[in-house]
């Protein structure tokens, strides 16, 4: 028997490109089938019934048909359009840079339920809570977690001896944390503190809702920030282009603005 | 697609296939059709495109004011004194200003950002007209500003960004209604169009 021409399938919308006339090329991270590209045929048109329904950062129920060289969206319905979020810039950068590294990891063909309930979880305590960099932080640990890239916390990736409670050094490409003794030629080293270890472990074991009440001083909070954001961005295989903006936004003591 | 893919082809005209293919949504296939229709087009026909074409790039410049393209700058809208001056437009594009001109009902003056914030594809707000924009908003006989970005998530952004960067605290800033298209339907709409459409009902 021939396969189902359409399927449903629940997914959010990362990002999209105009096509042609009037149509738009949606990029989408599916809870079943993983990252898919596919056509919103006249999805440009202000009538179009797909109008509204695949704008970014918005959890959508689709009806989707399998085309010679991309499926077709034939429905959209959102099922959570986070409109609190898109009504403050900070948080609209935060989702967008959510948007850019699960546009980096995903994979075609190639489901992950874990990576898809993880972006949705962390969507919404960006929502609850814009001016918080700890939502960002866990979804940047959960996300090497359910992906097979879980740093070593416990022991030295280099002779397995179980790590002293001091700081230590961390290495995104051999996989974790070394003890000082260890020194393998071609690790990228950065100096990790033990506070910064703890918080690291803590996140492994919390809920998104228990890390997120976490208050870290600012210089742990940077440490933190830029031992993820490294670790992240190295998997990726290159920089992540929306944390300047971001970075940006958080540099200025500008007021908050709602829209 | 290189001279050699067409082997067997004059070099002129494979060179005109090789440049049309550059133009965005024409692939190899378009590119022959079009210079082969090209070909065979009267000379005049042919000479007064590439004129066209020549002409457009010699003579288009950002406007001072608006930075919207024209011939001459500042450009007919930004030079017409009939046009009302207390008021600005920021649109994303150069074509905004066509679709805006359209409905005859906004009679002040534009600016155009040349595209949106969109961290994704690394645009950045300096990357905009926006600077360009703050020096025009410090005008002390302008009144009012209408945000009109498309209503999308990178539009918004900038509308946002533009209104916590503008400096002036007299200044009224406004954004086009939300809401339901004209022909369109209440089944369809989502939440987020559906509800702001209801925020902005009015009387009848």
């Amino acid at each position: 028997m021939a396969p189902p021409r359409t399927y449903r399938c629940e997914a959010i919308i990362l990002g999209y490109t105009p096509l042609g006339e009037a149509d738009l090329l949606v990029t989408m991270f599916t809870r079943d089938q993983g990252k898919v590209r596919a056509v919103g045929k006249g999805a440009r048109r202000s009538t179009s019934r797909l109008v509204g329904h695949l704008e970014p950062l918005t959890a959508v129920k689709m009806s989707m048909a399998h085309g010679r060289s991309m499926d077709i969206i034939t429905q959209a319905e959102v099922i959570e359009g986070f409109s609190k979020l898109k009504e403050n810039l900070t948080a609209i950068a935060k989702g967008q840079y959510l948007a850019e590294i699960v546009d980096g990891f995903g994979a075609e063909a190639s489901p992950n339920p874990s990576l898809y309930q993880l972006m949705i979880d962390t969507l919404q305590a960006v929502e609850a809570d814009p001016a918080s960099d700890m939502p960002l932080r866990f979804f940047e640990f959960h996300l090497l977690q359910v992906s097979g890239l879980m740093p070593e916390l416990y022991h030295c990736v280099e002779c397995r001896v179980e790590l002293e409670p001091n700081a230590h050094r961390f290495s995104p490409n051999v996989g974790g944390t070394l003890c000082l003794d260890c020194h393998p030629d071609d690790a990228h080293l950065r100096p990790l503190s033990l506070r910064a270890l703890k918080v690291l472990r803590l996140l492994e074991r919390s809920e998104i809702a228990e890390s997120c009440k976490l208050s870290l001083d600012d210089s742990l909070a940077a440490e933190l920030k830029s031992l993820l954001s490294t670790t992240v961005s190295y998997w990726l295989g290159k920089e992540i282009r929306s944390n300047s903006f971001l970075e940006r936004l958080n540099s200025e003591t500008l007021p908050e603005v709602y829209i | 697609m290189t001279q050699e893919n067409i082997s067997g082809a004059a070099p002129s005209l494979a060179r005109l296939v090789q440049e049309l293919n550059r133009l965005p949504g024409i692939g190899p296939k378009s590119a022959q059709r079009l210079a082969y229709y090209i070909i065979r087009l009267p000379d005049d026909e042919a000479y007064a495109l590439a004129d066209a074409v020549t002409s457009v790039k010699q003579n288009i410049v950002f406007c001072e004011e608006c930075q919207n393209l024209t011939d001459a700058s500042p450009c007919q809208v930004c030079s017409d004194p009939r046009r009302d001056q207390t008021i600005i437009c920021v649109v994303e594009e150069p074509l905004d200003v066509l679709a805006m001109e359209r409905t005859r009902s906004f009679r002040g003056l534009y600016h155009v950002l040349h595209g949106v914030i969109s961290p994704i594809n690394g645009i950045g707000p300096d990357q905009l007209k926006l600077k360009e924009l703050f020096s025009r908003l410090a005008r002390p006989d302008l009144v009012e500003m209408v945000v009109a970005t498309n209503p999308t998530l990178e539009g918004e952004a900038t509308a946002m960004y533009i209104r916590r960067h503008q400096g002036r605290d007299d200044l009224k800033i406004t954004h086009l209604a939300r809401g339901l298209p004209v022909g369109g339907s209440l089944e369809y709409s989502d939440e987020t169009t559906l509800s702001r459409a209801f925020l902005g009902r009015q009387e009848i």
